[in-house]
């Protein structure tokens, strides 16, 4: 029996769980696999860790950041991705990659830098969450650091000023959206109809760009148009999280509930494929067993001859 | 990374020639090197000449479908997050490296002290950078693992094919032959970044084969591979 396991990291809101792509991720990969997980959301309190969140905690082991963290559970047999091949799991690799080099910098402008969003939501939003006097300097470095790695990573020349950058990451972040739209297809999940650990990253980094309601949102309006990445994070926010849509957590309800959904559709599924089937054989020509029928009305001893002719 | 394009322009069949210059970072629009000259018109970076390339009629990618066009962009991007950090990370922040290889190969067009001063400088631009991405917390045994991992999906997504996507060669491909080429031929203080390459006997066998069809095959390309590779220790990124 694993040691009971807890994570540490920022709140929701929006509907979502979390805010934070990281935390989201390891949420998310924490449903997948079935660990058991206690989540703790950062409150005002003092206690509670501000830097290198999401951070899990069991027993005395502190793991900070989400690879080494999925790494950790998949090690105490929580593995979403047991079904894949190893083809699958190098695609995981690079989808990753891609999303953290052309999708990050968009989101890290869009919730830290972009002048409006950050002050009208970003701001008040951590600063609620961080105790007093800390809530006054803390926003403000983690606002500095993003936009310190949005220039170190992207900003080299020709780009020399911030709006150049601002453009091209915004480019960036839209062709990887339509990257992932273009891989999932029409496939409930990336890799099947089971959700694996680049689902929990795909989500981790979309949800918030989704839902969160900012005044500049160029890059939501763009994911809305991919009406199969906004099917996803829909789909796991319903079935792995119990949060409707529009982001009230019904109370009373446990995951027998979740799994009695899927059944249902399932069975539904399946019970549409045998009524095609049942209609395809009606609609088949079906010459034998009318002369078994007009045979039948006839003398009972000659049932057993077109049995016969029909034997091999 | 000349290797990269080198070689990208040969799967194109376009000849070019290689030319080694002490300031060609300056002469270079984004700052970045390799960069192409072409008539008037100068490129750098590999996206940007892959455009330039595609704008002409040449292109590696036509034949591939969406899907595959996105799996092929994510696979560059993961060699361009992991090896090339990795490597730059080896040649900059490792402090072994850094003393007997870098400093004196960065600086030695110039004279002393501008050697030390603008091998100083990259130095520390580097280790913003890292500090930014989050990769200054690691230690050598940590990235080494990283190289080992991405290697290791390299490999499992070539599998015994002769290019990434089957039967002709991409970008993917000449970006990949760039950096495992360089890792497998540069002289480190230490061979264990060649070595987890080597443990993979599909990409050692990749790197070979691209070799021997788009670099030895051509005579008066064999001197340009060789200045090339004079190119890359003069002219570190």
């Amino acid at each position: 029996m694993a040691a009971p396991m807890e994570l540490s990291c920022w709140g929701g809101d929006w509907g979502l769980p979390s805010l934070h792509p990281e935390s989201l991720t390891v949420m998310a990969y924490a449903k997948f696999s079935g660990a058991p997980l206690t989540v703790n959301a950062i409150n005002n309190s003092w206690r509670a860790p501000k830097a290198g969140v999401p951070v899990l905690i069991s027993e005395d082991i502190v793991i900070s950041q989400p690879a080494k963290i999925l790494n950790f559970l998949r090690k105490q047999k929580y593995n979403a991705d047991y079904q894949l091949s190893a083809k699958q799991g190098a695609d995981t690799l690079a989808y990753i990659a891609l999303l953290e080099e052309k999708l990050l910098p968009a989101l890290l402008h869009t919730f830290w830098v972009e002048a409006e969003n950050y002050c009208s939501v970003t701001k008040p939003w951590f600063a609620s969450r961080i105790p007093f006097p800390l809530s006054l300097y803390l926003p403000g470095k983690m606002s500095r650091e993003a936009l310190n790695r949005i220039m170190l990573t992207r900003g080299g020349p020709p780009l020399y000023s911030l709006t150049e950058v601002e453009a091209q990451i915004y480019r960036d972040g839209k062709e990887c959206l339509n990257l992932l739209s273009k891989r999932l297809g029409t496939f409930q999940f990336f890799f099947g109809d089971k959700p694996t650990t680049l689902d929990a990253f795909v989500f981790g980094f979309l949800a918030p760009i989704y839902k969160v309601c900012f005044p500049r949102v160029q890059l939501q309006e763009h994911l809305k148009q991919l009406p199969n990445l906004c099917r996803l994070c829909d789909d796991i926010l319903t079935c792995y999280f119990r949060l409707t849509v529009s982001g009230h957590s019904p109370a009373g309800q446990d995951t027998a509930d979740a799994n009695l959904q899927k059944l249902t559709q399932l069975v539904n599924k399946e019970s549409n494929l045998i009524e095609k089937m049942d209609d395809n054989l009606r609609k088949s020509p079906q010459h034998p067993p009318r002369k078994l029928t007009t045979l039948k009305l006839a003398a009972g001893g000659e049932e057993s001859s077109p049995l016969n002719r029909l034997s091999p | 990374a000349t290797l990269c394009f080198q070689a990208f322009l040969q799967m194109c069949n376009l000849p070019i020639r290689v030319v080694c210059r002490a300031n060609a970072e300056y002469m270079s629009p984004s700052g970045k090197l390799p960069f192409i000259h072409v008539g008037n018109q100068v490129v750098s970076e590999l996206g940007p000449i892959v455009q330039f390339v595609k704008a002409k009629g040449h292109s590696l990618s036509d034949g591939l479908d969406e899907v595959q066009k996105a799996e092929m962009k994510a696979y560059m991007e993961l060699v361009n997050n992991m090896l090339l950090t990795a490597e730059l990370y080896l040649q900059w922040c490792d402090d072994a490296t850094v003393e007997e290889i870098t400093h004196p190969r960065y600086g030695s067009p110039y004279p002393w002290p501008l050697n030390r001063i603008l091998s100083y400088q990259k130095q520390w631009e580097v280790r913003r950078k890292m500090k930014a991405i989050g990769w200054a917390g690691k230690t050598l045994d940590q990235v080494l693992e990283d190289v080992d991992q991405c290697c290791q999906a390299l490999s499992q997504r070539l599998g015994t094919q002769p290019y990434f996507f089957n039967k002709q060669p991409t970008e993917l491909d000449a970006l990949v032959f760039g950096h495992l080429f360089t890792i497998l031929t540069t002289q480190l203080t230490t061979d264990e970044l060649s070595e987890k390459v080597k443990n993979y006997s599909n990409l050692t066998a990749f790197c070979r084969r691209i070799e021997q069809q788009y670099f030895e095959g051509h005579d008066k390309d064999s001197s340009a591979t060789v200045t090339a590779r004079s190119a890359k220790r003069s002219l570190l990124r």
